[in-house]
């Protein structure tokens, strides 16, 4: 299937300019699967902070449908 | 002990009878205290017999600086000012930003205490050890804005300005005290006491300097720190977006509150967020010492601002109804220029809208209206009108005139931009808060809603998970650490301490003060009367699911709130009531 995973924040540096990138993963797999198709292991990203579908939050473990649309957000502090 | 980084020195000076006198900074409390929000809470708790009136000459305005405090330590350049809240009858640290806080030190002091009142209105020039009295005839009435630069122009720009708008003057309790024509200490009416003590300004200069005990290596190490852990990946959003970056962030995670946190999210966030705002930028700023530089100037028409920032767009876009970025932008600046606290003033305002929507009560006011929202700042400002009563604030207005169901207060301090029920660790965060409801105190939300792995709609755990970023906070801010260097850590808290101060300062220290902090704070309120029927959540947050974004459908109960304050409060080590053991309040004095 094919999701569009967009970078937010300081995590674009990622995507070298892209603001999203439409990546083939595989059917029903997770957020953290399909990061880590696009080559981002968010464990290993030290300013990772979550990730949305379709604009709602998820808990990285989440599984994808055939045309979501996956942000992940660096993280921010303070208010 | 007398340690570095310090003055050593606090300043009193009578208002009443315009006579100054100083003494040895209390070593006994910097040891358990450290600095600026803990010293001085430690210090009201010394001074203000219970029960004062808060607007009454018996309460005392506090400036209060840290040992970082102009040192080459970064973002260490902020201020503390506190008094009893006249909003919620609590203590009441507000934190501002600018360059005053280094230039009080400068001028040699730790602390200045304002004690009395001036019979007329005036202001006050602390020049190193010169101080003088001078009237303020000509400045009272004038917005903030206008005062500033008028004492700017006169004094020149060594000085640095504190100054109220006529809501502080008119003691609005939601009223702020404006410093470097931006920047605010917001929160809790602090800008009433100042006005209470017929005071429209204070200005400082200061042309000395800080000892610390190892400059050299406190200056090698601050170098290394700056690459590493502050001009860094992690903190950069704050330098390119501001926060304006937690627009998209609040909408995707569900805790941006919308007409009166009735709901959250908004499909049409993007009319008003940061790629919007920034096409408007016209430069940028930091504080004394900052390394991340969070100021952004913004024209729109004639609408111009520092921010705004995330709170304030909420308040005065979809919480309000509203979506046009340039209204927003002049309601910060009006605000600004009023001397009222954005998110108080705001929340007050939406509140009249749903009131008005909801026919309990006309106070001519609906969503969306946002030119009328901009007209009853400066109403609530002077008193006039409706702002009269809303110059009340939710709580007391809800008292007056119903709703109070949804007036979205704790304590009588307004919520802030984060909607509960999408983020249930903020409910707690919001219920604890020593000034009322705060977001600066625990902020739960970044744990709970911008970490890939933390349940947000859950009770379990909360009580720990608010306690420890409470702690954490608690001594951040008594560093005077701005809380943008989101990546300091307590191994760097305490290294940053100890090379300053020449006192062996650890990471348990670090937790330990924190613990402190929040102490000291507790029983505070506590004498003033405050338990844990003072610790609440607005009646819609436990009574009605959302309907939109991520948390639509959660809910949050009673119960579910209240096992979150019986897990805080053990964590502390406090009765069941609310209340702390006579024994725990003796060890902090």
């Amino acid at each position: 299937m094919k999701v569009t995973i967009a970078l937010k924040g300081t995590l674009k540096k990622l995507f070298e300019g892209d603001t999203e990138r439409v990546f083939e993963v595989p059917d029903n797999c997770t957020c953290d699967e399909a990061l880590q198709a696009a080559g981002i292991n968010y464990k290993e990203t030290r300013n990772f902070g979550f990730v949305s579908v379709n604009n709602k939050r998820v808990m990285i473990d989440s599984r994808l449908s055939d045309g979501d649309y996956l942000k992940a957000f660096s993280r921010v502090s303070g208010g | 002990m007398t340690m570095l980084g310090y003055q050593n020195k606090v300043l009193r000076i009578n208002l009443t009878d315009k006579t100054t006198s100083t003494e040895p900074l209390r070593m006994d409390f910097a040891e358990k205290f450290v600095g600026s929000k803990g010293l001085v809470i430690r210090y009201m708790y010394e001074d203000l017999e219970p029960g004062i009136d808060p607007l009454g000459p018996d309460n005392k305005l506090y400036l209060t600086t840290g040992p970082l405090t102009g040192t080459p330590v970064p973002c260490s350049g902020k201020l503390s000012i506190a008094a009893k809240s006249p909003a919620t009858g609590t203590m009441n640290d507000c934190s501002v930003g600018g360059h005053v806080g280094i230039r009080l030190k400068y001028a040699g002091y730790d602390m200045v205490v304002f004690e009395g009142k001036l019979d007329e209105p005036g202001y006050v020039v602390i020049d190193n050890d010169e101080i003088s009295f001078h009237s303020a005839a000509d400045l009272w009435g004038m917005g903030s804005h206008a005062a500033e630069k008028k004492l700017a122009d006169q004094y020149g720009l060594e000085y640095s300005v504190l100054s109220i708008g006529p809501a502080g003057e008119n003691l609005n309790i939601m009223s702020c005290i404006n410093c470097d024509y931006y920047r605010q200490a917001g929160r809790g009416g602090i800008g009433a006491v100042m006005g209470s003590k017929n005071m429209k300004a204070i200005l400082v200069r200061g042309t000395g300097s800080v000892k610390v005990h190892d400059i050299e290596k406190t200056t090698d190490r601050i170098i290394e720190i700056l690459r590493n852990d502050v001009v860094n990946d992690d903190n950069q959003f704050i330098f390119d977006d501001g926060t304006t970056a937690f627009l998209e962030a609040c909408n995707d995670g569900g805790i941006l509150p919308f007409k009166n946190f009735s709901d959250t999210t908004d499909e049409k966030w993007t009319e008003y967020n940061g790629e919007v705002l920034s096409k408007y930028r016209e430069g940028k700023r930091g504080c004394g010492s900052c390394g991340l530089g969070c100021g952004n100037f913004l024209k729109i028409g004639d609408a111009i601002c520092e921010g705004p920032e995330y709170e304030t767009i909420s308040v005065a876009g979809p919480n309000a109804g509203n979506r046009d970025p340039e209204k927003i932008v002049k309601f910060n600046e009006v605000c600004d220029d009023m001397g009222l606290d954005t998110i108080s003033a705001g929340d007050t305002i939406i509140w009249a809208m749903e009131m008005t929507e909801r026919g309990d009560h006309d106070f001519g006011i609906r969503f969306g209206e946002a030119d009328k929202m901009i007209e009853y700042v400066k109403l609530m400002a002077r008193n006039e009108g409706v702002g009269a009563d809303l110059a009340l604030g939710t709580k007391k207005a809800a008292e007056k005139f119903g709703g109070l169901d949804i007036a979205m207060q704790v304590k009588g301090l307004e919520y802030p931009q984060y909607e509960p029920r999408g983020s249930w660790g903020m409910a707690l965060s919001y219920a604890v808060s020593d000034r009322g409801a705060c977001h600066m105190r625990s902020y739960a939300a970044n744990a709970e809603v911008f970490e890939a792995s933390i349940d947000p709609y859950t009770a379990e755990g909360k009580g720990q998970l608010v306690y420890d970023l409470g702690e954490f906070n608690a001594i951040k801010f008594s560093l005077c650490i701005c809380d943008f260097w989101g990546t300091i850590d307590y191994a760097i808290m305490s290294e940053l301490l100890t090379m300053v101060t020449g006192k062996e300062w650890t990471e348990e220290d670090m937790s330990r003060v924190g613990r402190n902090v929040i102490n000291i704070a507790r029983a505070f309120n506590q004498r003033e009367g405050f338990n844990r029927t003072h610790d609440t959540v607005p009646k819609r947050v436990v009574r009605d699911a959302l309907s939109n974004g991520p948390a639509a459908g959660q809910v949050m109960t009673q119960e579910d709130f209240e096992s979150m304050l019986d897990q805080y409060y053990e964590v502390l080590g406090w009765n069941k009531d609310g209340t702390m053991p006579e024994e725990l309040i003796q060890s902090l004095l």
